[in-house]
């Protein structure tokens, strides 16, 4: 584990040395994003404005659901970016070589590789998101969710990177599997919102086959309200360990699949 | 330290029709074939040997090469490489060997080279004491002092290999894979690596597997050569069993007028020679034998030829390794 986080900072810094490699680039993607999380901010305020609440949720409870929401999707974004690239390319041309020719985990390896920059948008924008709303709800909140709400943000973490991590392995069958990441991590974007909108076909998938609602709305859920304690903390806390369970094996058994590609 | 037996990779591979309609059908109804990338390959390689891994693209070398590096795992057979299974521990495997595939680079692409190397550090868990000398001894090899603060893109391809098989070399390796090393370089460059690699193995020992396409590689580096073909192991053993083997063959060639008049000429009479020992090729103005030197020697045929033909200008042909692995690549052995 202290190797796992001393190579991790190594990598980080090797990533950090690239990017100040160019620094043109750098700064124009550093200004690109603060422009358009700005704009965003604005959007989502005047989208707010119109809607005083939304099936019983007030309009801060409902910017405290978004805000929580780019949290765990923001972390995941930030240091487990590199599996798109798994299911975009990696694989197909057979870079994955590379890493199964170092003694570390391939997984560890592909993911530690990369560390984007660009997901601190998010996360400042939850954060920010988060602290207004709570000010706001200041006298609803009860204070020892918060650690509880903490608790919670890896698990919700690794629901994120456990589905893009079985759908990525997909390509190690199919040489490309890009879109399918894609599709399976858009249907996130229903998780941002209260489930309670939705008819029930939306509420089985995304509590129970993709369970992104676990990431936002239950744990957001609970701590505004105190609802459904049990099933919003131990669900995510269980669903996030299976799913990391079931989305190594499907890494390992990816991997003994890989062919590699002609050179 | 290296068993191999009975090595096989089976791919699956789609069969797809042509065109737009076939990519269409292909996605409701796949139909797909085995192929047989490497067929029940055995081969065994000792400690400090520089093996040659030949053959001809597509013949499997590189299927075997990622087997024996933990990349693939085979479909059946075995591999055991210094008491190691690469595909069943590979973390602990890939420790103990260093990989360098010519066509790709491993070194960090945006970065200064002695980065790629720090990090390689860490990676391997190279002690700092051991990583200076390790540094001193590759920097003294592959003269890597001039570029290594550059970036690895600016690097030139001969900079870049010598930079790659440093990079494949900190952690004291015991085995050493080269696929195709010396790909893309100039004479000089060829020769400075081929060097490189022989002090390498000279000095420490380091078992050494050669992919490559050029002969002179092996034959300057290695004493045995493995060829395979179509996934086939078609000859283990030395260089120079090869060379007395296939190496009677040789080869005369002549410039005349109309070589067809060499055709009319009775070379199997005279010499009472085989089917297999002669075989003449003509195009118009120059045509070429091919004999066994055993039944005829070189000297005789030329008089045979010059008494009766004119001919303008001869060409005598030496039995080399390249001409040989030609040879075998198009007929088999």
């Amino acid at each position: 584990m202290r190797r796992a986080l001393r190579l991790h900072r190594i990598f980080i810094s090797q990533h950090m040395k690239r990017l100040m490699e160019y620094k043109l680039d750098f700064t124009m993607g550093a200004l690109g994003l603060f422009i358009s999380q700005v704009i965003q901010l604005l959007f989502l305020g005047i989208i707010f404005s119109q809607i005083p609440n939304l099936k019983g949720w007030s309009f801060n409870e409902i910017l405290f659901i978004y805000g929580f929401s780019l949290i765990p999707k923001g972390i995941d974004h930030l240091l487990f970016d590199n599996l798109w690239m798994i299911g975009y390319q990696i694989v197909n041309k057979g870079e994955f070589d590379k890493y199964l020719t170092r003694p570390i985990n391939s997984l560890f390896y592909v993911t530690v590789e990369n560390f984007q920059v660009d997901a601190f948008g998010e996360l400042i924008m939850g954060i920010v998101l988060v602290a207004y709303s709570v000010v706001q709800l200041l006298s609803h909140i009860v204070w020892y969710r918060i650690f509880v709400l903490l608790l919670i943000v890896p698990f919700a973490v690794l629901i994120f990177t456990s589905l893009k991590i079985i759908t990525a392995s997909i390509a190690f069958w199919t040489k490309q599997s890009g879109h399918v990441i894609h599709m399976v991590y858009m249907v996130n974007d229903f998780a941002k919102y209260p489930v309670t909108i939705y008819n029930n076909v939306v509420k089985v998938i995304i509590t129970y086959i993709l369970p992104f609602a676990f990431t936002a709305y239950y744990p957001a859920g609970y701590f505004l309200r105190g609802q459904d304690g049990l099933f919003s903390v131990v669900g995510t806390i269980l669903i996030s360990v299976t799913l990391f369970g079931i989305s190594l094996f499907v890494w390992n058994k990816g991997v003994k699949s890989y062919e590699s590609a002609g050179s | 330290m290296i068993q191999v037996e009975n090595l096989r990779k089976e791919f699956k591979k789609a069969i797809k029709e042509p065109g737009i309609k076939g990519s269409v059908k292909s996605l409701f109804k796949p139909k797909t074939e085995i192929v047989t990338a490497v067929d029940d390959i055995s081969f065994n390689v000792s400690k400090g040997e520089i093996l040659g891994f030949i053959g001809p693209n597509g013949a499997g070398k590189s299927t075997v090469i990622k087997m024996l590096t933990g990349i693939l795992t085979p479909t059946s057979g075995k591999c055991c490489i210094n008491g190691k299974i690469p595909y069943e521990n590979r973390k602990k495997y890939v420790k103990e060997i260093g990989v360098v595939f010519g066509q790709r680079t491993q070194l960090w692409w945006d970065l200064a080279l002695r980065e790629t190397y720090a990090v390689l550090k860490e990676i391997y868990e190279v002690p700092d004491k051991q990583y200076r000398e390790r540094m001193e001894f590759l920097n003294e090899v592959l003269d890597l002092q001039s570029f290594i603060t550059s970036p690895v893109r600016t690097l030139s391809l001969g900079q870049r290999m010598r930079a790659d098989i440093a990079a494949s070399m900190l952690h004291n390796p015991k085995v050493l894979f080269l696929d195709e090393p010396t790909i893309g370089l100039d004479v000089v460059v060829k020769d400075n690596i081929r060097k490189a690699i022989q002090k390498i193995n000279a000095e420490e020992g380091t078992t050494v597997i050669l992919t490559t396409h050029d002969l002179s590689d092996i034959e300057l580096l290695c004493d045995r050569i493995v060829m395979i073909d179509k996934g086939n192991l078609v000859y283990d053993g030395q260089i120079n069993n090869l060379k007395h083997k296939y190496g009677q063959m040789r080869e005369l060639c002549f410039e005349m007028k109309n070589s067809d008049d060499l055709l009319s000429l009775d070379y199997k009479g005279h010499f009472t020679l085989d089917e297999d020992d002669l075989s003449i090729e003509s195009d118009g103005v120059s045509a070429t034998i091919r004999f066994n030197s055993d039944r005829a020697s070189v000297q005789e045929v030329l008089k045979y030829t010059l008494a009766k033909i004119d001919v303008r200008d001869i060409n005598v042909k030496d039995a080399d390794i390249e001409e040989i692995i030609r040879r075998i690549y198009k007929e088999g052995v």
